[in-house]
């Protein structure tokens, strides 16, 4: 008796913080995407995302735009993650790649649109190499390149850690079978790291979809994603009905994603 | 040996990409002149600008003074939350639980934003720093969950058995056992909630009213104005003193570490 | 005589359908060395959670000096317990760790300084006090936990498995000084473990358990010498157990041969199963053995050969020799009447003792 009380001083701050932060936002949202701008219930906000044209459009560009940025990310990171795993002073050198992300992520925008802009960084080392000025910024490049670079931190994380979680011992012993390294590396040290692969898909593609304050800044309105459109919903043409129609979609979004990289992983498992 | 320098060059040319951008940023905030291009010469000028700024001062004060508190109570539920994860045996409900709990880790800003920003509304709560603490509060629970909850699984059940064989009452155990044994968590878990606090843009755009900025949100609205040296000496103080956090980290990271290795050389001893 | 300070009365325990304890009596008397001895999942640890308060009997009384404790939460029991992986409080030193439980009684500075200090020479650890734990080695782990748990002068301390994760070597340092450390203190210790060597060594009285149920209680030679059944014998030292008839008193015959022996009070003609130990059967030639085997292999063990040798029956002979025997020959075994001895099958213990008194008696 004496112990479920002592529980349940525990659970009442946390529940009290589940069912008002987590659970009821959920449901608001949901409840929400059933009205229309005048208070009025109506299934008029989805039926509008689906038979409009420009909303499924803008689904899949931005559903695109989240898989360039995640396919770019993690060829990059990859190998950055892969490789610092093999360097002297790995923590120290990780703690660099932490680094970054603790740069307000708007100021790191704001800095591209220096660097990008007519007269900026990369236009004036064009320009000595004898290439004219070209426009980058408010372009599909821009913002895919800002967002990767933003991005790419949270993707070298969990696949260096699951490279780093990987026993060597696996490594010597495909060898010692006779596999070349790159035979090691597709059929060993791959897959056991998918894990690591997978968890920073999820950690890059789902806010991918919603980085309105880049393509606000750096895609200069051009390229347009989810997250835009539930912005300008919210904040500028208050129709949070609309709004969160866009958001449920997402939601739905991310549930699809976390139940594929899910479910896959659980697969490996039970292969290996 | 040749291979070796060529993977060297890569990972030198990913930290370049990763560098590069901020230091142009602070480099030009001692730039004579207003804009990110050729520099004009030294000057400290952005910064006396900055300093002078009362304003901005104001909301740097006011951003920290939120991830303080958001960061310091969200640790205080959050442990408690991880305690009662810990306690609770049905798997089922505990799988429920964590799965909750992680919704708001890989939920995308915005949903956040929108979703509180309705929540607030039909509660009729003020849009301003209550809301937006309330918020900060909500979104570093679960990260502080997240870090204190494997510490506690660390325990062995032995050893509360053993300060239980010794005499102690549940509180004892609570106080002297698993508190002391879990701070390690509980420090990463508010050190965490404190970052997230200090970087969050897009739900406190959400939900604060025109009462109420963050650096973040400031930031954005002068961005969008186009370019402003002072924000560059601005970047240039926050790199500081985001240097100074992870060196802080290291610190106590390393901490742990080389008393870990102390105990290690003690056992060859 | 000594007075009893732990009485277990008629305790079961049951998870759902599962017994893990049936029906457990057992006593135990000021300062005196016990071991619940046994394999793994026989309950042995679980009595002593049902002791130390951990466990909620399902039925049955646990008496402290004659008074019911199964209600008393574990914390305000006056035994205290070296736990198997010692569980020593890693964020405290040494020191911290054994004066928790003297803190945790608000005891003054001064004398938790005195008891600690005392308890760490006790356990051969002075100059220890501001260690960590993780800079010590396993054995001095072990002696930390043991400190800790004798600072508060128990009435009872409980031991579970205290030597298991400790190598050869230290495991035979160790008995010797819990050995000593037991009669110096002169406190009673309730000892777990499934090795039967170091139960022998130790105890004064050893509780044989098995399937949540104790099979036999008694002093180390007395169970060495007279097991009651086939489990104690098969479990306690190597043997070899043959099943036969007891003719009448005092013969027995087993391998289609009557064999003289100490035994008595059975039925006549009753089954009985008859034990010889290894050390007990020497090799001689076919003609003056009582039993011939042929030698299938053999192993040096330093102080003497570990014969295997199978009977015209096929039945297996273990047999202890300090001399060498060649593989394939054919040779005699002979022992002495008093080595061999006779169980009957499913006896209780209080039969056992009681049939034992009669005939030893006379």
């Amino acid at each position: 008796m004496k112990k479920n009380t002592t529980n349940l001083a525990f659970y009442v701050p946390y529940g009290l913080w589940l069912g008002l932060f987590v659970i009821a936002p959920v449901l608001l949202i949901i409840y929400q995407s059933f009205f229309d701008i005048a208070g009025h219930f109506t299934l008029g906000n989805y039926a509008t995302y689906f038979e409009s044209g420009t909303y499924i459009l803008m689904t899949l560009n931005s559903v695109v735009y989240a898989f360039i940025i995640t396919a770019l990310t993690l060829l990059i990171s990859y190998p950055a993650a892969y490789l610092l795993h093999y360097t002297k002073h790995k923590q120290l050198w990780l703690l660099l790649i932490i680094l970054p992300t603790w740069i307000n992520l708007l100021l790191k925008a704001y800095a591209f649109i220096g660097i990008f802009s007519q007269d900026g960084g990369i236009n004036s080392f064009l320009g000595m190499m004898g290439i004219g000025p070209k426009q980058f910024l408010f372009t599909d490049f821009s913002f895919i390149f800002v967002a990767s670079y933003i991005e790419i931190p949270f993707m070298i994380l969990p696949i260096f850690n699951a490279i780093e979680e990987l026993n060597e011992g696996f490594v010597n012993a495909s060898r010692d079978l006779g596999a070349k390294s790159w035979q090691t590396f597709t059929k060993v040290i791959l897959p056991l790291t998918m894990s690591g692969v997978k968890a920073g898909v999820q950690a890059v593609f789902i806010p991918s979809l919603s980085l309105f304050m880049l393509t606000r800044l750096i895609g200069g309105n051009r390229v347009i994603t989810l997250g835009t459109a539930i912005e300008e919903h919210f904040l500028v043409t208050m129709n949070w009905g609309m709004g969160s129609t866009i958001g449920v979609v997402l939601i739905l979004a991310m549930f699809l994603i976390m139940f594929l990289t899910g479910e896959r992983k659980r697969k490996g498992g039970r292969a290996s | 040996m040749k291979k070796w320098k060529w993977s060297n060059l890569y990972l030198i040319a990913v930290f370049i990409m990763l560098y590069v951008p901020i230091f142009y940023l602070i480099a030009y905030s001692f730039s004579k002149g207003d804009s990110m291009s050729n520099f004009h010469g030294f000057t400290w000028a952005h910064y006396q600008e900055l300093f002078a700024d009362t304003r901005m001062i104001q909301i740097v004060i006011d951003t920290l003074l939120l991830a303080l508190l958001s960061s310091l109570i969200a640790t205080i539920i959050g442990t408690l939350g991880a305690l009662a994860i810990q306690r609770t045996s049905r798997p089922v409900l505990k799988n429920t639980v964590l799965s909750l709990n992680n919704i708001l880790m890989v939920s995308p800003d915005v949903i956040i934003g929108a979703s509180f920003l309705i929540f607030f509304t039909a509660l009729h709560v003020p849009l301003g720093f209550m809301s937006v603490l309330m918020s900060h509060i909500a979104f570093s629970i679960p990260i502080v969950v997240l870090m204190v909850l494997p510490k506690l699984q660390e325990m062995r059940q032995s050893m509360l058995d053993a300060a239980r064989d010794l005499g102690s009452t549940t509180g004892q155990v609570l106080s002297r056992i698993i508190v002391p044994f879990i701070t390690p968590g509980i420090l990463s878990g508010f050190f965490m909630a404190f970052t997230y606090s200090l970087d969050d843009f897009a739900v406190t755009f959400f939900v604060t009213g025109n009462g109420f900025q963050t650096l973040a949100v400031e930031i954005y609205a002068r961005a969008r104005q186009g370019i402003s040296l002072e924000i560059n000496a601005l970047s240039g103080v926050m790199f500081i003193f985001a240097l100074l956090l992870v060196i802080g980290y290291y610190f106590i990271q390393q901490g742990a570490q080389s008393r870990k290795s102390r105990k290690k050389g003690g056992a060859l001893r | 005589m000594s007075q009893t300070i732990i009485e277990l009365k008629h305790v079961n325990k049951t998870y759902g359908d599962t017994v893990v304890l049936k029906d457990i009596n057992i006593e135990i008397e000021q300062g005196k060395f016990y071991t619940l001895l046994g394999p793994s999942g026989s309950g042995k640890t679980t009595i002593l959670r049902a002791i130390n308060g951990f466990l909620d009997v399902t039925s049955g009384d646990v008496l402290f000096s004659g008074k019911r404790v199964n209600d008393i939460p574990a914390n305000e029991r006056k035994v205290n317990t070296v736990f198997q992986d010692y569980a020593l409080f890693p964020h405290m030193n040494v020191f911290e760790n054994v004066a928790y439980g003297l803190r945790i009684q608000k005891q003054a500075k001064k004398d938790i300084k005195a008891r600690v200090l005392s308890a760490l020479k006790m356990v051969r650890l002075e100059g220890y006090e501001d260690r960590e734990i993780a800079e010590l080695s396993g054995g001095q782990q072990q002696r930390v936990a043991i400190a800790r748990a004798i600072v508060l002068e128990p009435a009872v301390l409980l031991l579970d498995e205290p030597l298991s994760a400790l190598d050869a070597k230290l495991r035979k340092d160790m008995q010797y000084e819990l050995r000593e450390l037991q009669q110096r203190l002169g406190i009673t210790f309730l000892f777990v473990t499934h090795d039967q060597e170091e139960a022998l060594a130790l105890s004064d009285e050893i509780f044989v358990m098995n399937d949540g149920e104790v099979q036999q209680s008694g002093t180390p030679v007395d169970i060495y010498d007279e097991p009651i059944n086939h489990f104690v014998a098969d479990f306690i030292g190597e043997s070899n157990i043959v099943s036969g008839y007891m003719i009448e008193d005092y013969l027995v015959e087993f391998n289609g041969k009557q064999f003289e022996c100490a035994d008595a009070g059975m039925r006549p003609h009753e089954q009985v199963e008859v034990v010889l130990r290894p050390e007990d059967l020497d090799l001689t030639s076919v003609d003056q053995g009582k039993v011939t085997v042929t030698v299938d292999t053999q192993l040096f063990r330093g102080d003497y050969y570990e014969i295997v040798a199978y009977d015209g029956a096929k039945n297996e002979w273990l047999i202890h020799s300090t001399n060498p025997a060649k593989d394939g020959d054919t040779v005699g075994l002979t022992f002495d009447p008093e080595d061999i001895h006779v169980m009957r099958l499913n006896e209780s213990e209080e039969d056992f003792d009681a049939r034992l008194e009669r005939y030893e008696g006379e």
